[in-house]
């Protein structure tokens, strides 16, 4: 205290001068136009650079505010671009014809999503339980299977793959002989037909067809050619080795098979 | 401070704010309109206050007179700003022209304890800190540097002259 004192003491000819100097540029500014109008263009201009100097310094406190302002408005405008959209226009073929009553409908559908290459091969299309779509039902591709629902949102559903370790297909020759078709996880071109009794005589070339015998696939549909046989030996089967004709991998649409008799086979299956 | 030293300072005081307000201050010259030579005399009453006074006693003393020549002259501030600032400065301007064995304690800021040329060295730094004081105050802004130089430039000689010519009339003893 006592050194502020003296401080104070011995400036006081600086504090005093301060003081009257601040005293005559108030008078100055409230009692001269000419200075009085310098003095608000001066304080406009300096004060808005000022102005401007700090809100620029201070722009940044507000960026997380406006980050999420802008995430906001970045995700109202992609979901209107055409590729976010869901295409509900549905495209199902059926065939009226009064001899042919119809048991199977086609629903044309689009693969939207694929697991990464594996033994476990998934794919999700954009057609779900709203469409009537349903677990078990087949999807078949380009000519050949695709692979068969699993699980159905409201408006997706999830296929396993034909090149799933876990596909069981019943698939046959055109003489009703019939095994189970069944991916080994090598070569997805490739599947196997097992189970098949080895009296059945098979020559190379010959096309498997799906059975009919579930209600997963219609009766009849190629699912490829047969490259090989292979006899078990005391199994009384044969193994064969069957050349795709599609590749499921590279499907990019599908049509979802729908049993319309599903219900009144189920009943006769429930019956002991 | 002795009493003669107040009588006169009191009186330069008065008669000092008279003749800057009815005299010089009516002596203004310039061209184009504009006012650039001035002279300005009392300055003098803070250059002849006595070097012993406090120094906020003469600022506060210029500051006083400065303020009395503006209310005559309406111009609120402009002269007590500048007068303040010379009250201020003079203990610097003092130290500036310090003759070489410093300043006898008894001595005041007169010709006869000083010199001629010591009084018209001090009495122009001290005008001539007034003058640019004055000017930018009135200008009130830098951009006017060629105006203010130009307003010091003409007026200080003016002011000088007049200044050193009323020191050496009365010849102040205290």
């Amino acid at each position: 205290m006592g050194r502020l004192l003296r401080i104070l003491l011995t400036s006081s000819g600086f504090f005093t001068f301060a003081v009257l100097q601040l005293v005559c540029l108030y008078l100055i500014v409230h009692h001269n136009d000419t200075q009085r109008k310098i003095w608000a263009e001066t304080k406009f201009v300096y004060g808005s650079y000022l102005t401007k100097q700090v809100s620029d310094r201070l722009a940044f406190l507000d960026v997380a505010r406006e980050n999420e302002i802008l995430r906001r408005e970045n995700a109202a405008l992609l979901s209107r671009i055409p590729g976010s959209g869901y295409n509900t226009a549905v495209d199902t073929s059926t065939v009226v014809d009064s001899v042919m009553q119809q048991r199977f409908t086609y629903l044309a559908s689009r693969v939207v999503s694929k697991s990464p290459y594996g033994p476990y091969n998934t794919l999700v299309i954009d057609r779900g339980a709203n469409l009537g779509v349903e677990r078990g039902q087949g999807v078949i591709a380009d000519g050949g299977l695709l692979g068969i629902v699993s699980e159905v949102t409201p408006r997706h559903a999830r296929v396993i793959s034909l090149l799933h370790l876990d596909t069981r297909v019943s698939a046959g020759l055109d003489n009703n002989a019939f095994g189970t078709l069944r991916w080994d996880g090598h070569d997805p071109q490739r599947v196997t037909v097992t189970d098949m009794p080895d009296y059945v005589p098979v020559a190379p070339n010959d096309t498997i067809f799906t059975t009919g015998y579930s209600n997963v696939f219609p009766t009849g549909l190629p699912i490829g050619t047969v490259e090989s046989s292979e006899p078990l030996p005391g199994t009384g089967s044969q193994n064969l080795t069957v050349l795709l004709l599609n590749d499921p991998l590279l499907a990019a649409t599908g049509y979802v098979v729908r049993d319309l008799f599903k219900e009144e086979l189920e009943r006769l299956n429930q019956v002991k | 401070m002795s009493s003669s030293a107040l009588v006169n300072s009191s009186l330069r005081f008065v008669l000092l704010l008279l003749v800057q307000v009815f005299i010089f201050n009516q002596v203004a010259w310039g061209w184009g309109g504009r006012d650039l030579l001035f002279i300005f005399v009392y300055p003098i009453f803070v250059a002849l206050l006595p070097l012993r006074m406090p120094r906020p006693a003469v600022i506060f003393l210029g500051f006083l007179l400065g303020l009395s020549v503006d209310f005559f002259s309406e111009t609120l501030g402009l002269h007590a700003g500048a007068l303040t600032l010379t009250a201020y400065l003079r203990p610097f301007v003092l130290q500036l022209i310090q003759p070489r064995d410093g300043y006898n304690i008894k001595v005041s800021p007169t010709i006869n304890d000083m010199s001629a040329g010591w009084m018209f060295r001090y009495l122009g730094l001290l005008l001539l800190a007034h003058l640019l004081m004055f000017f930018l105050l009135q200008t009130f802004s830098i951009y006017f540097f060629t105006d203010i130089v130009l307003k010091t430039v003409l007026s200080l000689p003016a002011s000088l002259v007049v200044s050193f010519a009323i020191i050496l009339i009365f010849n102040p003893k205290a």
